[in-house]
């Protein structure tokens, strides 16, 4: 008995201990789609995310990340996705105060050709946010968006948290 | 105010009686057309101006609305017409149209609705059917002492001035709050759930979108101010459910025959809780309530004590169970929640409930109904509390469904109908949502001497 509770003090120390030093962790799609490695600074947010939305919340009180899979769209390259979508946030009903700060970019994430650009909008609270997003036509004719958002300007040049998950991004088609 | 109204009617009529009659009648359904656009877009200024001003939706709504509407306007039966649509910043729960293809909602109907498309379906299918019928523009032209748009000659829309058309444009926005008529409305429920089945939407829709506005306080029910009686509405378009499904065929392929007769006499249909809590306990006869083990807690319990049950079944995805319950002189259908409660009663005139099937979803059930004439076969659906006597005037042994059809046998031989396909939307070309961190509840601990207080939470800035 004594020694089952030694055991099991260990156990616990070393999972404490280790605690510490993870530094991210694997995440999986539960639709299947994908998988990547997010840092433990990011907080995975089960009220606001869906099957087909997943969100992570920062550890800065701004910082958000998500990404959505669209299902089957009509837009033949990943330019036409981004320009529809930036046509109708800029336009009526769209996003306050927007303005694209970052133009049209070719990304690659995981072997598929996609469209990046930043954009900044103020919320309905009044603050002014940053916003990187990633458009992707994939080879299925699904539409899928990544989106990194801050209170930050720095948002626009690439943010560095988004880098290193796009770096283990992998698609499980 | 009604002076003037009144007044510049009567103008109207004067001057287009002076000009009309010298028309080239060849040229008639062309020009008809053309005399329903321009009445359309004169009246549509006062109407949006009437209500507030047109209200621009988010994004996402208004790709969800848009789909909605260009599936109907897809299925519409005149193709010289462009449908379009306009949100009007109103709370009223309205909806209207004008000759030429203008459709109008109100965003107290949006906020109605909700994201119930079946619901959106039946009101902008609604509105359509009255431009498909011409409804607004013979109201306009009967006011006007005329009976036949074509009467309207080319020097007539010559000769009618800009101001003039705004005039038949005022006249036209107070008969649309006058409502079309009776007739035309109920013609126009009928077209538009027909436009709803044939894009692919749910023919409940109207039904549940009635439902709803009757329960709404007296005030934003404009709609029906002008509309027929909602029950009379809701009960002829209910009756034309049953038309929606298909004509009923003889089965003759043997592997269906086979599977059908499996089903049959399997006897397990709804006995084993889909979601593994309960366990059913029927024992076989009529019994007072539903008696249920409950593996969670270990213990049995007595669902409707109250009732003499002869039947009972979950549904296939687990979320109710329905109770055949024997009533003095007759016996009904009674639909219970997963923590025991009612949460309907359904009852057929015709007859006697004897028997029932769940639809594989859960959201139909097929009842047999022992009437007069025998035993008829009666779908009730569930979510609108309405009833469709499937293959009229036939008289059915037994029924039940095998996929998303359902079987029934007449006459020793097996005849399968199927409900019109319901199609969900999907937006063709979607844009990702933008969001934003919620804002987040902090309670604050506050240190009094030696006590501690948790203060209540408040909403902090993200």
């Amino acid at each position: 008995m004594a020694v089952g509770r030694v055991v099991m003090v260990v156990i616990l120390a070393v999972l404490v201990g280790c605690s510490g030093t993870v530094q991210a962790f694997l995440f999986t799609d539960p639709t299947g789609l994908y998988s990547t490695q997010i840092g433990d600074r990011w907080v995975y947010q089960a009220h606001q995310s869906t099957s087909e939305l997943m969100v992570f919340y920062g550890a800065g009180d701004f910082e958000l990340l998500y990404f959505e899979r669209l299902g089957p769209v009509g837009y033949a390259t990943a330019l036409e996705f981004a320009q529809r979508s930036i046509e109708l946030y800029g336009g009526p009903g769209g996003l306050e105060q927007f303005e694209l700060v970052r133009d049209f970019a070719a990304v690659e994430v995981a072997g598929v050709q996609g469209i990046s650009c930043a954009y900044a909008y103020q919320d309905g609270y009044g603050n002014r946010l940053w916003e990187y997003r990633i458009f992707l036509v994939l080879p299925t004719g699904e539409g899928f968006s990544i989106a990194f958002s801050d209170h930050s300007p720095e948002v626009a040049e690439g943010p560095p948290p988004l880098e290193d998950i796009l770096r283990h991004w992998r698609w499980l088609l | 105010m009604k002076m003037r109204r009144s007044g510049s009617g009567i103008w109207l009529v004067l001057i287009l009686l002076v000009v009309l009659g010298a028309g080239a009648p060849s040229s008639a359904a062309g020009l008809a057309d053309r005399f329903e656009r321009s009445l359309g877009a004169a009246a549509a200024p006062a109407l949006i101006k009437e209500y507030g001003g047109e209200y621009v939706l988010p994004i996402q709504q208004r790709l969800w609305v848009e789909e909605v509407f260009a599936r109907l306007a897809a299925e519409s039966e005149r193709d010289d017409l462009d449908y379009s649509l306009t949100v009007l910043n109103s709370r009223e729960a309205n909806a209207f149209s004008l000759p030429g293809g203008f459709v109008f909602i109100t965003k107290g109907l949006l906020d109605l609705i909700g994201s119930d498309e079946a619901q959106l379906a039946a009101v902008l299918g609604h509105e359509i059917g009255h431009v498909e019928k011409k409804h607004g523009v013979n109201a306009v032209l009967r006011q006007m002492g005329l009976t036949v748009l074509a009467e309207v000659s080319v020097v007539a829309l010559d000769f009618l001035s800009a101001d003039l058309l705004r005039m038949a444009g005022l006249t036209l926005v107070q008969l649309l709050q006058a409502g079309f008529g009776r007739e035309a409305e109920f013609e126009a429920d009928v077209l538009g759930q027909e436009l709803a089945v044939r894009a692919g939407f749910d023919p409940t829709g109207a039904i549940r979108l009635l439902d709803a506005l009757a329960q709404l306080s007296d005030e934003p029910m404009h709609i029906f101010r002008t509309h027929p009686d909602p029950g009379q509405r809701r009960a002829r378009l209910e009756e034309r459910l049953a038309l929606f499904w298909s004509a009923p065929a003889p089965v003759t392929d043997d592997k269906a025959l086979e599977r059908l007769t499996r089903c049959r006499n399997s006897h397990q249909d709804g006995r084993t809780d889909p979601k593994g809590r309960y366990v059913l306990e029927m024992p076989g006869q009529v019994a007072a309530g539903v008696k249920l083990f409950d593996q969670q807690t270990g213990e049995s319990v007595l669902w409707a004590e109250n009732a003499l049950v002869a039947q009972a079944a979950w549904s296939p995805p687990g979320d109710y169970l329905a109770l055949l319950v024997e009533e003095r002189g007759g016996s009904e259908v009674w639909i219970v929640d997963r923590w025991g409660h009612v949460v309907s009663k359904l009852q057929d005139p015709r007859g006697a409930v004897t028997s029932f099937s769940w639809s594989p979803h859960g959201d139909l059930l097929a009842l047999l109904v022992q009437g007069p004439q025998g035993a008829r076969l009666v779908v009730a659906y569930l979510q609108a509390q309405a009833l469709a006597e499937v293959g009229r005037g036939w008289e059915v042994q037994d029924a039940l469904w095998l996929d998303d059809a359902l079987y029934f046998l007449h006459a020793g031989t097996w005849y399968k109908t199927e409900p019109p396909q319901v199609i969900p939307v999907r937006i063709t070309e979607p844009v990702p949502v933008v969001l934003q961190r919620r804002r987040v509840l902090t309670p604050t601990l506050i240190r009094e001497g030696n006590t501690f207080r948790l203060t209540r939470p408040e909403l902090t800035p993200p």
